[in-house]
């Protein structure tokens, strides 16, 4: 029985040393379990199941390991440093997460494990002290960082920081504004007596009730009894206090930066060429898809800069109507880009960046008894399409068409540029359903031409003879181009079908607007 | 029982039944040529929606595929009116329209009018080079979602034509090509020509329309047809 409790032992010890090996050693010890099988390790399992969590993950840590186990305590106890920024509070939630999402990029300089709390970040620091050469040397270091951050956010430069082995002793001592450092567990008690209750942010009614019974710090707490206390203020107050004491598991969610790829290649000597870039260019290709597909990523917006010597480097900016992470795509895409592209110098080098990452969204395949596409390959094949003519033609070439709800004809059709959504469907809907009754032209002419009266005839270039008519169009009086027509239908002696008007006030000139096709 | 004794009729119930069955399959055929005049025969075309063009068209209405020439004196004879029925076709099963360079702004009100949903319409603006126009054409021939695409350009060398013709043709998509001046030894496997009616000088709806050459058609046709009848009434 003693040889079996010494073996879980040994393996643990093996196991805090050399954290790579940690599987192996967990391994080992059920090995010996399975060979002993007398007594129940159940103490060396569980922590040794725990700790391997901490080293190996780097998302979910299970923090505090301490749960009373003297063994884990020995090895590694972590230490939490809490950076407090009360100036945030004047913030929205959306800025507030924003910056501290800022703050805590920053703050992954020293730590790995950066977790969010409310107007707060918790990192881990226990293993980078001997990294950057004691608590000093590293607080100087995230000051600057942190100082710099701020002030870029035009927000104070000044802000609490406390380090304990508990998260929320932590939390409540940089709340307090302490700067305290504490060290051991044992001392944890006493450092947070002395802070007043107004740290453990309660609401008013516990405040009051707190102060009623004479309790204005947290020592006076530490001298009720935990029922009582229970009874009274509830399970989630004693465990927000034994969590700051070290007596309860902390769970914290991580930071994750945000991912971002950017690739670039120096070209071994200039090249005039495009087309020879295409090569490099696939390559890149390649590794972005790569990167992707290993994080389950799709890409939506990407910038190709292309460096020359002393000039600004060209950007190809392409964005994508869907979100894809096909190379083949990519590649074509790029293509099409390079055709119309013309460069000022030779090209250097060239580089590829990422501005817009997007999850990555996959459809079955429909079962093609048929042969037939199904809906979402068409789709997906129709963007690819539109993609390519806007790469080669640019946005202004490519036009859709719409209607508007406009009495004046010059108006009530606009053509917007094309940028694939047709989010507006339904609003365009409305304005074709309050299009004319009369009949209208399908080519109306930017610019109306002015039509020649001779003899009492019209002529454009040949003699127009009117075939119905008048529509009267007055309005928009209340704007700067008002509107006073009488419009006609009109064939031309070639067989051109016309939309004639005469203006109804100053020269009362005839003009033709547009062709009846 | 009853089956056996119903035995004579049943068979010529089938017999009736197959022939049908094959007149089907060489009407429908837009490949075979059957040695006659094609004109008004079979039934592979996409109906114009005109009931006395669609009579001197092969496979009774405008080719499923492949270039079409539309001649015009000038623009604005009404060619766009004789396409209106097939666009709204096009558009009602979900394919798109490119136009590509249209010598005016495309006025929305009127294709509303006619009822062609202006959502799935592209325009590539007439001061794209002749270059980009012809290559966005070829590319929309190319992908399935474009039902039909609409161009005007008045010049167009043989070798060209002959490359939109197999773009259009392998892309199982129409291609409309308008132009002012007709050209006799023009590749385009169909030719429309469309002028001001003899017959009724002056009546503004009606127009002719010549069907100058198809696949199958022994010499031209034409005919006299109304053509904005649906928009004026």
């Amino acid at each position: 029985m003693e040889e079996t409790k010494n073996n879980g032992q040994l393996s643990l010890i093996v196991l805090n040393e050399d954290s790579s090996e940690a599987t192996n050693t967990i391994k080992t010890a059920k090995a010996r379990e399975v060979g002993s099988s007398l007594d129940n390790p159940s103490l060396g399992r569980s922590t040794a199941a725990l700790s391997c969590v901490d080293t190996r993950s780097n998302q979910v840590t299970a923090s505090s390991k301490a749960n009373g186990n003297p063994s884990a305590n020995k090895s590694r106890p972590s230490l939490w440093y809490a950076l407090y920024f009360p100036q945030l509070n004047n913030l929205d939630d959306l800025q507030q997460s924003g910056a501290l999402t800022k703050l805590a990029s920053k703050a992954q300089n020293v730590s790995s494990t950066v977790s969010f709390h409310k107007l707060a970040l918790v990192c881990e620091i226990r293993s980078s002290i001997n990294y950057f050469g004691g608590i000093n040397s590293l607080h100087d270091k995230l000051k600057d960082d942190l100082s710099t951050a701020l002030i870029a956010m035009d927000q104070p430069e000044h802000f609490f920081y406390a380090a304990s082995p508990t998260v929320s002793g932590s939390l409540l001592l940089a709340r307090a504004g302490q700067n305290t450092l504490v060290y051991q567990k044992s001392n944890l008690r006493s450092a947070l007596g002395t802070l007043s209750t107004g740290v453990l942010n309660l609401s008013k009614e516990q405040n009051r009730r707190l102060y009623n019974m004479g309790i204005r710090n947290l020592k006076d707490i530490w001298r009720l009894p935990t029922d009582g206390i229970r009874k009274r203020f509830g399970s989630e107050f004693v465990n927000q206090l034994n969590k700051a004491l070290g007596k309860a598991q902390e769970p914290t969610l991580n930071y994750l930066p945000s991912p971002t790829f950017s690739s670039s290649y120096d070209l071994p000597y200039e090249l005039e060429n495009l087309d020879r870039l295409l090569p490099i260019v696939d390559e890149i290709i390649g590794q972005l898809c790569d990167f992707l597909t290993r994080r389950d990523l799709s890409t939506s917006h990407l910038v190709f800069s292309l460096f020359h010597e002393k000039r600004s480097p060209t950007c190809v900016e392409i964005s994508l109507r869907q979100t894809s992470r096909s190379s083949t795509h990519f590649l074509l895409l790029i293509e099409t880009y390079f055709h119309n592209l013309v460069i000022p110098a030779a090209v250097i080098s060239i580089s590829l960046d990422v501005k817009q990452f997007d999850a990555f969204i996959s459809h079955t395949d429909a079962l093609q008894l048929d042969g037939k596409p199904d809906a979402a390959s068409r789709e997906s094949n129709l963007n690819q399409f539109m993609e390519q003519l806007k790469a080669r033609l640019g946005d202004n070439y490519l036009k859709n068409i719409s209607c508007v709800a406009q009495h004046r004809p010059e108006y009530a059709s606009t053509s917007p540029e094309f940028n694939g959504q047709s989010n507006t469907r339904s609003s365009r809907n409305n304005a074709q359903n309050k299009t004319a009754i009369r009949p209208r032209p399908i080519w109306l002419l930017e610019e109306p031409e002015q039509l020649v009266e001779k003899n009492g005839r019209l002529y454009h270039r040949k003699a127009i003879s009117i075939i119905s008519g008048p529509e009267r169009i007055e309005t928009a009086w209340w704007e700067d181009h008002d509107v006073r027509r009488d419009y006609y239908i009109a064939q031309e002696g070639n067989g051109s079908r016309l939309w004639i008007y005469r203006e109804r006030s100053g020269e009362r000139r005839w003009l033709l607007h547009g062709y009846f096709s | 029982m009853n089956s056996y004794t119903s035995t004579p009729n049943s068979l010529q119930a089938k017999t009736s039944d197959a022939s049908s069955h094959i007149d089907q399959l060489l009407n429908g055929n837009p490949n075979l040529w059957r040695g006659c005049d094609m004109a008004g025969q079979g039934s592979h075309g996409h109906s114009t929606g005109f009931s006395q063009l669609d009579s001197i068209l092969p496979g009774k209405g405008w080719p499923q595929k492949g270039l079409m020439e539309v001649i015009t004196p000038q623009w604005g004879m009404g060619e766009l009116q004789l396409l209106l029925p097939l666009m709204r076709s096009v558009i009602e099963s979900g394919q798109w329209i490119l136009w590509v360079s249209p010598p005016h702004s495309v006025y929305a009100p009127a294709l509303v009018q006619a009822g062609i949903d202006t959502d799935q319409i592209l325009v590539v603006k007439m001061d794209a080079s002749c270059k980009d126009a012809l290559w966005s054409m070829e590319k929309a021939f190319q992908t399935e979602n474009c039902g039909l695409v609409l161009a005007w350009q008045n010049w167009l060398p043989g070798t060209v034509l002959r490359r939109l013709q197999l773009a259009a043709d392998t892309g199982n998509t129409l291609g409309v090509i308008f132009k002012q001046n007709e050209c006799k030894h023009s590749p385009s496997p169909t030719r429309i020509q469309i002028k001001e009616s003899s017959l009724q000088k002056d009546h503004f709806s009606a127009a002719e329309v010549t069907v100058l050459k198809a696949r199958g058609n022994f010499r031209p046709l034409s005919t006299d047809i109304d053509l904005y009848s649906h928009q004026l009434a």
